[in-house]
């Protein structure tokens, strides 16, 4: 999932300063399970913003909602009504989520978070990273674990000459990614997998925006893959 | 043709002496070596950027090393541009006539001057590697055909006390099939255990220089805390006898040191050459040279 983490409050309080009414959206999806932009995040946002303008002697007026997914067009249409009312939005989604509402429903938007990355949820309240969406797997050669999010170099060709103890060179609080890729790989049988020399990735296929058209549709939006 | 190639080739024992470019544009003191040392040194080497900290750029230090009369060994790290940057700068390298090459992947961006930097890694050291000798071959990365064939003489990285080492010998053998000619380790001070490692090489044959450093005060001082973290490890007798010296003690110490490895390196056939690191300064590298006899 999308993992995010709140924005600190006064950047917050600060982004909205021009506003007298506004509307809080929150998304139920990944920023509520890792805790940084459900409903609950919500209301705690708006009790935060309250009483911090309050004790300025200031008035705002604000709205709180929560919709299933921000990043999905069957929840935000229905919301673009109801927005219309207000000056600006606070968004507690991941970027897409912000993005989407902005695109459908005009309205001043800031986001309450900061979008970390995809990942896990390990523990309550304890998530780490796992995937760049890079459009190239190579999972499947590497032993399960991805060299290009593992690895904060992204080398595909086996460990950097900073490993220490088997602990990253970049972070010793980490396993080197390729400590691991070899572990796995020596259980599995599969150690030529890092005998082979890997190519330069493609990183062409990951230029952004990215687009995705199920094969099934592409007539739908002739769309020429 | 590269000198160090020729030294190598040949079975002699290469002396390789790592200079320091300036973060600025004050070439004096990174060059005086080059010009007091030329004579006895087979080569000077050129770090890029490095430990991720601002340097002036290799390729240009390389150029007025040949300037100054010495041969440059110039490396080129994958942290700090794309294939296309790395591609454009080693045909300068050839243009300027900078054949001594070494390709590293580079020390992590955060742990250097400039931690908010884009890491860039477009390339690793072994794509790097294949890079560089499609371009000797005659064409680029993508397989367009190139205008003349540059000359190079790669080098690499190997890591003698890597934990684990089995992916570390893997990755050195990729680097053999991409085109490494040589070698360089960190640096080495237990000989006895770099004997027993060269000795298990996958590849006996291939040419190593072996590091040999003369370490500072601020190393002497974390070794002795314990709080040492790093790719190769200092003999616990070696921290004792420097520890609490004054800085210049720890030095001169530390480069007579390094001048018994480096004489013992070459009397027991351990390794093809040394590559001296000693803070870029010619009077330790002159007592080690004397120290070891060359």
């Amino acid at each position: 999932m999308i993992i995010a983490k709140r924005k600190p409050f006064a950047e917050i309080k600060a982004m909205v300063a021009p506003y007298k009414k506004i509307l809080i959206v929150g998304c139920g999806t990944c920023v509520a399970v890792c805790l940084a932009g459900g409903e609950k995040e919500v209301g705690l946002l708006a009790s935060q913003l309250k009483l911090a303008l309050g004790l300025e002697d200031k008035r705002l007026e604000i709205g709180e909602i929560t919709v299933e997914r921000q990043c999905d067009l069957e929840f935000i249409r229905p919301l673009c009504d109801f927005i219309a009312d207000y000056e600006a939005i606070i968004s507690m989604a991941c970027g897409a989520g912000v993005q989407f509402i902005r695109e459908l429903c005009h309205r001043p938007i800031f986001p309450a978070v900061n979008t970390a990355f995809i990942g896990v949820n390990n523990d309550a309240g304890f998530y780490t990273e796992r995937c760049r969406a890079c459009q190239h797997c190579y999972l499947g050669i590497t032993g399960g674990v991805c060299p290009v999010t593992m690895c904060p170099k992204g080398l595909l060709n086996g460990p950097c000459g900073g490993t220490v103890n088997g602990r990253c060179e970049a972070d010793p609080e980490k396993e080197c990614a390729w400590t691991r890729i070899y572990r796995n790989l020596e259980q599995e049988g599969r150690l030529d997998n890092m005998r082979q020399i890997l190519p330069l990735h493609p990183h062409d296929r990951a230029t952004t925006p990215g687009t995705v058209i199920h094969p099934a549709y592409k007539r739908r939006y002739e769309a020429h893959e | 043709m590269s000198k160090l190639r020729e030294v190598l080739s040949a079975g002699g024992f290469a002396v390789v002496v790592e200079i320091k470019p300036p973060r600025g544009t004050e070439v004096a003191e990174m060059l005086a070596p080059v010009s007091r040392l030329r004579g006895r040194v087979t080569a000077f080497s050129v770090p890029d950027n490095e430990h991720a900290r601002l340097g002036l750029a290799a390729l240009a230090a390389g150029r007025l090393v040949q300037e100054a009369g010495g041969e440059p060994l110039v490396h080129l790290t994958c942290r700090d541009r794309n294939r296309l940057a790395l591609e454009s700068d080693l045909l300068g390298a050839a243009s300027l006539g900078l054949e001594n090459l070494l390709l590293v992947s580079g020390d992590y961006i955060t742990l250097g001057d400039h931690p908010a930097a884009k890491p860039v890694y477009d390339a690793d050291s072994v794509q790097l590697l294949q890079i560089a000798r499609g371009l000797t071959e005659g064409q680029d990365s993508v397989g367009l055909p190139l205008s003349g064939r540059p000359s190079f003489f790669l080098g690499a990285v190997v890591i003698p006390e890597a934990d684990p080492l089995a992916p570390q010998l893997l990755k050195f053998e990729k680097k053999i099939t991409a085109g490494a000619e040589f070698f360089i380790t960190p640096p080495v001070f237990d000989l006895e255990k770099f004997r027993r490692w060269r000795e298990q090489l996958p590849a006996p044959a291939v040419k190593i220089l072996t590091g040999i450093k003369v370490l500072g005060a601020a190393e002497v001082e974390q070794a002795a805390a314990g709080t040492w973290r790093k790719v190769y490890s200092v003999p616990p007798d070696l921290v004792q006898d420097l520890a609490g010296k004054e800085p210049e003690e720890i030095l001169a110490r530390g480069a007579a040191a390094a001048g018994s490895l480096v004489q013992r390196l070459k009397r027991g056939n351990l390794a093809d050459g040394v590559y001296l690191k000693a803070k870029g300064r010619t009077d330790l590298f002159q007592k080690i040279l004397e120290a070891a006899g060359l």
